[in-house]
């Protein structure tokens, strides 16, 4: 491939650095029309004549090429956000020229900020972060253990992968240590375990003598409380017990709370001799619950339906689980059964009056967490169930019954209580006696599958040396050949330094000398490896003056982190040693080969979430109540959705404008269901073609998307307009100042969105931002908190109590038509699309900063302009295709030098 | 290279002056204690992230002095009133970020001050204290977290509120149980297998310094100082190791209170670290702490469904995010209320109160919403000899670092300045 060759001499010539600096230069430049309103407005307080709090703008350069000079602007900018400056008893700028003021002041701060942390391409050296580590972990010993102790190493604003904002610390050290240690226990525990096969099947209908004895007891229950109601009334009728009976009944709220008092009215039997035994508290309450016997119609229900010799049906929770559970399937891995693949393989069917909507079944482990980890449509019948197949991987992390107890249970029916409850009276009322049975179980079982088969993963082929006490004890040359070869396929091909191998060698000693077995000494040293520099760090040697080409190794370091976000694998450092991986022809083959790879979902992930933003998904709850079908479940596949589409593009090289607009998605059946779309196939995310006039299709039209744009109870115009601008358009607004005076004066006036946002309007430290944010905002309040598609919306003031008061309801039609600030005018959410669809240029300009930023670890500065746009200029000429940002930025001089 | 000596010679070498172990002190701790000695001073900073409820918490800015009314949010507290003083007017000038509440508390830093990097920061307060307060405990400082992820909390970036005199952030322990076991879990391993493991922990330290020592030729000047970090995270444990040599064979204390409930969650959660607080003071474990509160779990734990972030902007719609916002000031000033009861009730061996003794603040960066200005302060303690029962109102924007150095001072640790510090509050001197 030419290009490569031709790129770098184009970069090289084409681009003076006079000419870079002049571009930062300008956009760090606050325009000179504005000396007027600065001479108007601030110089008779802060000029040559007078410089009160020792402040003058007089002499204030309008470029900020230095950190005093921006910090001098932060103040005025500062100043005047806080409503400060100018004094409420001074001339007055007009509203709209605070505005402009403000607004330019704002974004040329920010680009002083970028500028002045301008690394001019300099990449620091970074250690990797918490997912490169666990995965860094997975490629090396075959294991995924959990790491959420670590730092996220997020939270500074850029990419986890920034390497200036990782940083490193004494207690992370250790926990290093012992993360290593137990991915080494835990791989040790794999290769043991290696060709044990185990299986285990639950025949759900166990479940029906159960709940046929419940049924029984319920029923026998009833009637021993009815007979000891009886003869408490009757001693309570006696008419020497008036008077004890009267007082009893005066302090009882009813006649329940009443019979608790039956030892003090003479003659009244106790519940003990009914067969009423409360353990220790008052025996008359488990009488008064027998009374009611509890959803026993439901169990009645559930008793008459068909298929129970075969099989059980999914319901409610309907008593405490421990008393009779017909909510879930619960299925406990045995405690001896080893760390490894399984599968779980359930065989179900929907009842024939189920509705669609109840069609869905939830798998995941501890019921009483409620963890989802897959839902599948059930499309078997009664006449002919469908067995449904679930691998999953228990850990060392699944020791504790809680961690290794599967369960299946319908889904949503139980998310949270509330909802739950909400769901069972709902029904109640309907029929009296609760929802309907919708998924039948034949059987539910789990299979452990020998791993023997699978190649060692590389640093356990490595060692090999044994890894446990069975066998002899191998020599101390043979552990430090295996050191040493462990060692340098941890260091990713680096050879480690001989002292190194020798001080590991002296550590294994020592311990086996304190007494530890082989096995111990060998993981203890192991760990070891784990947490030093030469794992931790991607290194590139060479001076801060002299640029250099990276070495082959680097290379291919650098690829498999930016496209794996894991080392290079046999193949690629193979490729890299010989330098083969240096010519451009086999590195555009590398990146197509790690792009098709599974393994590049982990840059898919880690990429699309932090350049999308979306964090914020897990920041708060939807509000359930108000939007019920938005379940756990649900939101799961909704957040997917941004992931599987944006793996979808980059498998099949679509262009990055089909994330503005399509006339598809890429969705699952739970997704499908939720945006009432049909055809998918499969049980997995699939493209799936929409019908004309669908909202969805592309970015804006995702649930989870439009959920990050609200609290998850109601919508803000405001996130979503920002996030618009920051994410679609490339033209983010300023952070959100400091120090902005609150606007109050709207609180608990019931007023529509659109009508409580014009305040941003007035004031113009607020209009400076809002002016741009809130028109995109308001063309997408056809979706609601949920992302569900809607036509109007409504508002209620809360009360004193903070309840929401009916008599203030206030429901309005949406009017999604908007203009946007210095832009075209649209009419509703279709004429929005269409407007940010057409700036796909922009979107392609915000997207190729963000790969450069996550690729090489360090901030996307102005000098990095040139880079982005020969990004700009190869994807054009391919109608914008995923894949050609990643080739250019692959084959860029920037990509190849340290 | 295995050498002690070497070793040695390596933290001599180090730029950061580190506090070798002195034979003699332990010596020292010995004598001195059979003779009576004042209580040591101790300073504690509670940070909370999303601010207060700034109508509610604050007193009446134009009526200072000993006799203002307390205000709603500080209800609670109306039985310590002559014992903390709220001070209005302090900030961080530097802050920018509407969402840091903790990154900068107590450092005062200028994220952009390092050109070409996107964000810096300097020592905090604490740590400038625990170099000098810190050499005789076990522990020269306990940072403790919040279990739950700190930015759901508004704290910003950040291991913990403690960054180290290079501007690093120092890691804390999360949750009760966690900082429980750091302090009072029992080493009943003999001494001379402690020796043992203690030696073997240098091996390996040893050995990872050799490696960092390897990779460190050939690189460049940013490289090296990133790497630094690495060498600094060793050196740090080295102190550690020295000072766990320095107590081997003194026993650790007995834990004055249970081991805490797994899984404790918001308003318990910070309950029982008060309580593993008042232990680390009480068995003089350290004199030096900070503890970054959650704030998100404590809303849920107090059934509130409002998400925290969402809270802090209750301005545009009041109603039940105001609600929020209140309850939140409500309980997190019950809560400190009844620390300070504690510390009031745990008498000094001298018979005093720890009270008397212990320096303590309680805020956050951030006010309201994105508001970075009258950062909300209150200081406690008798520990600084500040001036308590007092609504100060120090002069607008006067920096946050003046309060922290008046602290600093208080408790006799004479630095000539902390942070953008000015001079010291002189509003605070009793």
């Amino acid at each position: 491939m030419k290009p490569f060759v031709c790129l770098l001499s184009a970069l090289i010539f084409a681009q003076p650095v006079a000419l870079i600096a002049e571009e930062t230069a300008s956009r760090a430049t606050m325009n000179e029309r504005h000396k007027a309103f600065l001479q108007n407005h601030c110089e008779g307080c802060h000029g040559a004549e007078k410089q009160k709090g020792k402040f003058r703008v007089d002499h204030l350069s309008f470029s900020m090429t230095n950190l005093e000079t921006a910090e001098k602007w932060q103040k005025v900018l500062n100043q005047m956000n806080s409503g400060e400056m100018p004094p409420e008893d001074e001339p007055q700028p007009s509203r709209d020229a605070k505005a402009d003021f403000l607004e330019d002041l704002s974004n040329v701060m920010v680009a002083a900020r970028r500028s002045l942390s301008d690394q001019r391409g300099a990449i620091t050296m970074r250690r990797l972060n918490r997912r490169e580590y666990r995965n860094t972990l997975r490629e090396l010993l075959g294991v995924e253990i959990n790491v959420s102790e670590l730092p996220s190493d997020t939270g500074t604003g850029g990419f986890d992968t920034v390497g200036a904002n990782l940083f490193m610390s004494g207690n992370q050290f250790e926990q290093y240590q012992t993360l290593g240690r137990e991915a080494l226990t835990e791989a040790f525990e794999w290769q043991a375990a290696a060709g044990v096969a185990k299986k285990l099947r639950y025949e759900a209908e166990t479940f029906t003598p159960i709940m046929e004895k419940f049924v029984a007891h319920q029923i026998d229950a009833r009637e021993r409380a009815r007979n000891w109601v009886k003869a408490v009334e009757e001693a309570a009728a006696l008419p020497e017990n008036q008077e004890v009976v009267a007082r009893l009944k005066k302090e009882s709220k009813n006649d329940a709370i009443f019979r608790r008092s039956w030892e003090k009215i003479p003659g009244a039997p106790s519940p003990r001799t009914f067969g009423f035994d409360k353990k220790g508290e008052n025996d008359a309450d488990l009488a008064n619950d027998s009374l009611g016997a509890g959803w026993l119609p439901y169990h009645q229900y559930y008793l008459r339906q068909p298929a129970l010799d075969r099989g059980a049906y999914l319901g409610i929770q309907t008593l405490h689980p421990a008393e009779i559970n017909a909510n879930y399937i619960e299925l406990l891995v045995p405690f001896d059964w080893p760390v490894g693949d399984y599968i779980a393989r359930i065989r179900v069917a929907a009842t024939d009056d189920a509705p669609p909507e109840r069609r869905f079944l939830d798998f995941g482990i501890h019921a009483r967490t409620g963890r989802v980890m897959a839902t599948h449509e059930i499309t078997g019948s009664m006449e002919a169930p469908q067995t449904i197949e679930i691998p999953l991987t228990l850990t060392r992390g699944n020791a504790e019954r809680a961690d290794r107890t599967l369960f299946i249970r319908e889904k949503g029916s139980w998310d949270t209580n509330e909802e739950g409850g909400r769901k069972r009276s709902e029904a109640l009322k309907r029929n009296g006696i609760g929802p309907e049975l919708a998924l039948w179980i034949d059987w539910m079982e789990i299979e452990r599958v020998p791993n023997a088969s699978k190649p060692k993963p590389p640093g356990i082929a490595a060692l090999s040396i044994p890894l446990d006490d069975k066998a002899p004890a191998p020599t101390p040359q043979e552990v430090h050949a295996a050191l040493e070869r462990f060692a340098s396929e941890a260091f990713r091909g680096t050879p480690p330094p001989p002292n190194y191998i020798n001080d590991l060698m002296a550590l294994y000693d020592v311990r086996r000398k304190a007494g530890d077995k082989h096995a111990a000494a060998l993981k203890e040293t192991l760990s070891v490896v784990l947490s030093s520099p030469m794992f931790l760090y991607l290194v590139e040697p060479g001076s801060d003056e002299k640029r250099r080409p990276l070495t082959g190794l680097e290379l291919a370091n650098r690829l498999a982190y930016f496209l794996w976000a894991a080392p290079p694998d046999a193949k690629l450092r193979d490729l890299a040693g010989h330098g083969e991986l240096l010519q451009p022809e086999v590195l555009a083959a590398q990146t197509e080969r790690l792009l098709d790879d599974p393994r590049a979902e982990g840059f898919i992930k880690a990429f699309t979430h932090q350049w999308l933003g979306m964090d914020r998904i897990d920041f708060f709850e939807i509000n359930r109540a108000l939007y019920p079908r938005f379940d756990t479940a649900t939101k799961l596949a909704a957040k997917n959705e941004i992931y599987e589409t944006i793996g979808y593009t980059m498998r099949h090289n679509a262009s990055l404008r089909e994330l503005l607009k399509a006339d598809y998605v890429v969705v699952n059946r739970v997704l499908a269901h939720f945006y009432g779309i049909s055809g998918v196939k499969g049980n997995a995310f699939e493209k799936v073609s929409l019908p004309e006039n669908s909202p969805r299709g592309g970015l804006l039209g995702m649930a989870a998307i439009q959920f990050m744009g609200g609290n998850g109870e109601r919508t803000s115009p405001v996130e979503r307009g920002a996030w618009v601008l920051r994410k679609l358009l490339h033209d983010p607004p300023p952070p959100a100042p400091a120090n902005v005076p609150a606007i109050t004066r709207l609180a608990g006036k019931v007023l529509t969105t659109h009508e409580r946002l014009l305040a941003h309007q007035e004031d113009p430290q607020c209009a400076s931002c809002h002016r741009k944010i809130d028109p995109i905002g308001f063309g997408l309040e056809n979706f609601d908190a949920a992302g569900q598609w809607r036509t109007e919306d409504s508002y209620q003031a809360t009360d004193a109590n903070g309840k929401p008061d009916p008599k203030t309801k206030k429901t309005w039609t949406i009017e999604a038509a908007a203009v946007l600030h210095k832009g075209p005018a649209f009419k509703d959410y279709f004429g929005l699309r269409d407007i940010v669809a057409s700036k796909s240029d922009s979107f392609a300009r915000g997207f190729s900063s963000a790969l450069i930023e996550y690729a090489l670890g360090r901030p996307c500065g102005f000098s990095d302009e040139p880079l982005v746009e020969s990004m700009l200029q190869q994807s054009e000429k391919k109608d914008l295709k995923m894949r050609e940002f990643i080739r250019a930025l692959v084959s860029s001089k920037e990509f190849h030098t340290k | 290279m295995n050498t002690p000596l070497n070793r040695r010679h390596f933290l001599r070498s180090s730029t950061a002056l580190i506090a070798l172990p002195a034979l003699e002190s332990l010596g020292f701790r010995r004598f001195a204690a059979a003779a009576p000695l004042a209580p040591p001073k101790r300073l504690v900073f509670l940070g909370f992230g999303w601010g207060i409820t700034t109508e509610s918490w604050f007193p009446d800015i134009k009526k200072p002095g000993a006799d203002y009314e307390m205000p709603a949010g500080l209800a609670p507290l109306a039985r310590h009133k002559a014992d903390f003083s709220i001070v209005q007017g302090l900030c961080n000038k530097y802050s920018n970020e509407g969402h840091w509440g903790s990154t900068m508390w107590l450092t005062g830093a200028n994220r952009f001050a390092e050109p070409g990097q996107n964000f810096h920061n300097s020592i905090s307060a604490d740590q400038v204290a625990a170099a000098k307060l810190g050499l005789n405990t076990r522990f020269a400082s306990l940072q403790l977290n919040g279990g739950e992820n700190a930015e759901a909390s508004g704290h910003g970036p950040g291991l913990s509120m403690a960054w180290d005199l290079s501007g690093k952030p120092i890691g804390g322990h999360k949750g009760p149980v966690e900082a429980f076991h750091r302090l009072f879990s029992k080493d009943t391993t003999p001494i001379e297998q402690q020796k043992a493991m203690l030696a073997q922990k240098r091996s390996v330290l040893d050995t990872v310094l050799g490696n960092a020592r390897a990779l460190q030729r050939g690189l460049g000047k940013t490289d090296t100082s990133k790497l630094d970090e690495y060498f600094q995270g060793i050196r740090d444990i080295e102190t550690r190791l020295s000072k766990d040599e320095q107590w081997i064979g003194v026993p650790q204390p007995n834990a004055p209170l249970p081991e805490p409930q797994p899984g404790l969650a918001g308003r318990e959660e910070i309950k029982v670290m008060y309580d593993i607080i008042l232990a680390a003071i009480q068995t003089d474990s350290t004199r030096v702490l900070t503890y970054r509160q959650p704030v998100s779990t404590l809303l849920t734990s107090l059934g509130i469904k409002v998400a925290p972030h969402d809270m802090s902007h209750y301005h545009s719609t009041m109603g039940e995010k105001l609600d929020a916002s209140q309850r939140r000031d409500l309980t997190q000033s019950e809560l400190l209320s009844g620390f300070l009861d504690k510390l009031k009730a745990t008498k000094e061996s001298d018979g005093t109160p720890l009270f008397d003794h212990v320096a303590l603040a309680y805020g956050s960066n951030i006010r309201t919403e994105h508001n970075l200005d009258n950062c909300p302060t209150l200081l406690s303690g008798g520990g600084a000899g500040i001036k308590l029962g007092h609504s100060i109102v120090a002069p607008k924007d006067t920096p946050l670092c003046n309060a922290w150095l008046t602290l600093l001072h208080g408790i006799g640790v004479n630095a000539e300045r902390h942070g953008d510090s000015t001079g010291v509050l002189k509003e605070l001197i009793a």
